[in-house]
This record gives structure tokens, sequence and C-alpha cells, in this order.
């Protein structure tokens, strides 16, 4: 049975460090969460609802304790075991549920501030990752991994940088299958050279190819990789792959065309954002405001509301108004520290670039 | 794990060797296994390197949820492996009818945010050789030592390579390789082929701390 606790004003019912093996619910009064943002350093203060659970990752994970619980008016809590708070909210599905989509939206912030912190976006390097890693199947003679991979490649990027490649390398898998058999035959002689990349290395160590241009076309094949994906999926990373390559013109084209497909998946907001990127990228500074402020009214809750706030305001820096520049960086800054931290950072640097707010 | 008969739909068998899903993929599905084991991979450099065997009722691929990020490992079948497959349409009637594996997943979030966290931690460091050190210090936190069973004082055993510290890092290797090569000069670590062994892991807290901006 949890065990029901008062607590005093003022009194700590577990310390930063301590290890953890409870969940706390509150019942009454009034409990605080102190920690330092990992990111800042400033003291951030989360007060718990009435309620609500506090103290599950760490017991969960049995890890020390992130944070300070500080009473600040008298509380009631009821305090479970793990295996109690198992027991309970297996019963309570809802629960779950509900923590599971905090826990998801913070591991995503996370992985997007790690993310920012490396050399390298790791959505330009998943091109090349994918095709290096059929690549290393083929050459290691491991045929049906290689023709899976390579038929995701073009599954995802079939006009990608490597795609004539990829082509006929997935064609080289599949003779060297039915001829061979996995494992077995001539080592493949591949015709691509690597040339290091150094931040694709820096990233994961895996050093990004440049395949010679291919004077011949890939001869007809058909992906043997079933798609789970939908199309508006493979043609959304088909647009990417465009940007990527620095085709913003047919990449906005592109995004364009899903955004006008009807489609109600997660990738319309997404293609429309990055409609707006391209037309940053080729230097159309007033429609990419024009296009960004549509969406702004459109959808105020845009998932990349920062971003697009970031942008405006780099718009308006490259047309010279950097009193407008600078109001949309102060914009992004002033949203919440849960929105997108990675144009938090940029903003902050471009602020101060301008002589702060 | 007899509720989980009615999700038949969402069954898919895969044939030893097969892949699931591959390194850099853009995910967008998470599977639970059911029967069989399952092998996760990456390719560092000219290997391609085991990362875990995974058998039932384990979940994997759920970083799925990163909407369209890539696969950050290859998995496959080691045998004939059954999973449940589900995406984020799906994935509330599954939870909804199977609180043990919402719990589970729970659970592996909170792993995954931890180890992010302490990633972040690391990377922050402006200190290069700091941020080798404190590599080893969340090795330590994380995986305890390679042998617990004579854990002698202070000294630690990692089963790693210059490669996997430059990713945990978020460096090159070739500066990795400088560096530790610096660290075993100065008699704090051996280096071996398959494993580094850390001589005072309570040396590399205190450089770390120093290091660490309050």
């Amino acid at each position: 049975m949890p065990k029901a606790g008062s607590y005093r004003s003022n009194s700590v019912i577990y310390f930063q460090g301590d290890i953890a093996d409870k969940v706390f619910v509150l019942q009454s009064g009034k409990v605080s969460l102190n920690y330092n943002d990992i990111e800042t350093g400033k003291l951030i203060r989360e007060v718990i609802q009435t309620g609500e659970f506090f103290g599950v990752k760490s017991a969960l994970g049995r890890y020390p304790r992130e944070e300070n619980a500080v009473v600040l008016e008298d509380a009631n809590v009821l305090a479970f075991t793990v295996p109690e708070f198992e027991v309970f909210t297996t019963s309570n599905t809802r629960i779950i549920l509900k923590m599971l989509k905090v826990f998801s939206n913070q591991l995503r912030l996370i992985h997007k501030q790690v993310e920012n912190l490396m050399s390298n976006p790791s959505a330009l390097n998943a091109e090349t990752g994918l095709y290096r890693t059929g690549e290393y199947y083929l050459k290691n003679r491991m045929y049906s991994q290689a023709r899976y991979v390579l038929g995701r490649y073009l599954t995802y990027y079939p006009s990608g940088k490597m795609s004539e490649q990829a082509g006929r390398y997935l064609e080289a898998a599949e003779t060297a299958l039915s001829r061979y058999g996995d494992g077995k035959g001539p080592a493949p002689v591949l015709s691509s050279s690597s040339v290091s990349d150094d931040k694709s290395r820096a990233y994961n160590a895996v050093s990004a190819s440049a395949p010679a241009p291919a004077p011949a076309a890939p001869s007809d094949f058909s992906p043997s990789a079933g798609g789970s994906l939908s199309d508006t999926a493979k043609d959304y990373y088909n647009a990417v792959s465009l940007f990527s390559q620095e085709k913003y013109k047919e990449a906005f084209s592109a995004f364009k065309t899903i955004t006008e497909s009807g489609d109600s998946s997660e990738y319309l907001a997404k293609a429309q954002f990055d409609m707006g990127r391209c037309l940053f990228a080729i230097g159309q500074w007033d429609m990419s405001i024009k296009h960004f402020t549509g969406i702004i009214q459109s959808y105020p809750k845009h998932p990349d509301m920062a971003d697009m706030l970031y942008i405006m305001g780099q718009s308006w820096d490259k047309k010279g108004d950097q009193g407008k520049a600078k109001a949309f960086y102060s914009k992004v800054l002033s949203m919440s520290a849960d929105d997108d931290s990675s144009a938090r950072i940029k903003a902050k640097k471009a602020l101060n670039a301008l002589g702060g707010a | 794990m007899a509720d989980l008969a009615s999700f038949g739909r969402f069954a898919r068998t895969y044939q030893p060797g097969e892949i699931i899903f591959s390194e850099y993929e853009p995910g967008d599905s998470f599977y639970l296994i059911q029967t069989g084991k399952v092998r996760i991979t990456k390719i560092v450099g000219d290997i391609e390197k085991n990362i875990d065997i995974l058998s039932a009722p384990e979940i994997f691929g759920e970083m799925a949820i990163l909407e369209g990020a890539p696969r950050s490992a290859t998995a496959s079948a080691l045998d004939t492996v059954k999973v449940l497959e589900f995406n984020r349409a799906n994935f509330e009637i599954l939870m909804m009818g199977n609180p043990q594996i919402a719990l589970k997943l729970l659970k592996v979030f909170t792993k995954r945010i931890y180890d992010q966290k302490r990633r972040f931690m690391i990377l922050t460091l402006d200190d290069p050789q700091a941020k080798i050190a404190d590599v080893f210090l969340m090795l330590d936190e994380t995986q305890g030592t390679s042998n617990p069973g004579d854990e002698q004082g202070d000294k630690r055993e990692f089963r790693v390579t210059i490669d996997d510290v430059a990713h945990w890092a978020g460096m090159n290797s070739s500066d990795v390789q400088a560096l530790l090569g610096h660290f075993a000069k100065q008699r704090r670590i051996d280096l071996f082929a398959d494993k580094i062994i850390v001589k005072n892991i309570n040396d590399f807290t205190r450089f770390v701390n120093s290091k660490r901006k309050k």
C-alpha cells in the first residue's frame, strides 16, 4: 500500500542526488521541483499540480534524483514504491499514456539539444549514411542485406545524389544473390572512391563518399523492399534530399506539391515550413517573411514556430532592418523553454551579434 | 501476454538474417519482440559492430517517436523473429489494451532521456580532454565495469574502442586517439585493442568537475 506522508512548508521531500526508490503523488498543498537547466544553468522551478505524479523518471530508471522537491505550502503526498506504482498504473493505463506523452516530448527536446551540439545535423547525413550502409553490405557479400538497404535508399531518395550508383549496386546485389547466394562468389568491385569528409566523420565515424557520376542510366529495377512508408513520406524525403543538394527551387516545388496534395499528415506542416526555408535559401527574403507570416496566422501552434520566427528574423536582418530582426529573435527567446531550443541558441547568438535586445 | 492475440494484424515475421530496419533509414514504427532474437548493429569504419541482442518481450526502434529521425542502428533477425509493429497512429490502441507494454515503454523512455541528458553534459564541456574523461565517467555510471565481480578500488576496465569514445564525445577519431595517447603517456589509462583501462576513476571525476562550469 502506498504510504501517506505530510510535509511542512519549506521542508524537502527529496534532494538532488538522492538515490531514488519512490514515486510521489501530490494530494494537497504546494510542491516545487527545483533544478538547474542543463543548457543555461538557470534555476527552474516547476510547480506540481494536485494529483500530479513526481519523481517518476529517477525512480523507474533507478538513478539519482535530478531535482530538489521543495514544499512551498504544507503538503500531503502519497509515496509509492516502484512495484506499487506499477500495479497502480497498469490498472490506470491513461496515466501511463499521459506520462508517455510527457516523456516523449522531453526525449524529443533533449535529442534536439544534443543534435544541436554535434558538428553535423543528422538529416544531411542520413542519405549518405544509408547509401554507405548498402555499399558496406555489398562489399561484404551480404547481398540480401545490401538489396534491402539499397532498395530503401532508392525508395526514399529516388533522385538523390547517389541514386544512379545505388541502382547499379542494387542490380549487382540481385545478380550476385541469384548467381552465388549470400556470402558467396567473388567480392564485388565497387566503383566509388572514398573521399573523406571530416564533418560526417566527426558525427559517426563513417566517411562519406562521393561516387563518380555514372554515364549509364540504371537499368529498370524494382526495389524489392516493401514500403511501409506512405507516398507522402517518400515525397517528403525526396524533397529534403533536393534541399540538401541545394536544389532549392526544385525542393520548393516538391514541398509545394505535398502541401497541395490534401494529405493531412504531419508531413504537411513540415513541407510548409520547408517551403519557407527554400525561399530564404534562394534569397527571397520578402517572400520568406510573407510565407511564414501566412503559416503563423493559420497555425499559431505550428511545431516549428521557433525556427520560423528565427528565419524571419534572419530575413529582416538580410534586408537590413536590424530592429525588426531583433524583435523576431527576442520573440524566439520569449517562447517557453520547452519549444525548440536549437532555434533559441541560434536566436541568442544572432541577437548578441546585433548588440543585444 | 495472451492479450496480444488480438493484435495479430500488427504481427510481422522475419527470417534469419533479414533486416528489420537499416541504420540511417527514416523510421516511423517501433517493435515489440514476441519470439526470436534481434541483433542490433552499427557499421563503424569497416566493421559491423554488435550493439545488442534482444529477445521477447523487449521493445526496439522506439526512437521512431522522433518523427523522421534516421535510425541510429540496424536491426536484423538473428533467428526466425516474430514482432508486433507499431507506429504513432496505432500506438495508443496497443498501449490502452496492454498496460504492461506501456509501462515497459515508459521505462525505456526514462532511460533514453537520462542517456541523452548525460550525453548533453559531455558535449557541453569545452575542454576536449575533459569530454573524453567524462565519457568514461558516463560509461562507469550507466554500464558499470565490465568485471563487476572484482572491482579493484579505483581501477575500471571498459570494453570500448577509440571510435566508441569518439562517438560519445562527438569528436573525430584521430583527435580522440591523440588525446587518449596523451592520457596513456601520463599513465592515467592503458590502451588495448578491445578495451581501455582507467587506472583511477576518481582522478577523472576530479578532473571533469574542475572543468565543468558552475
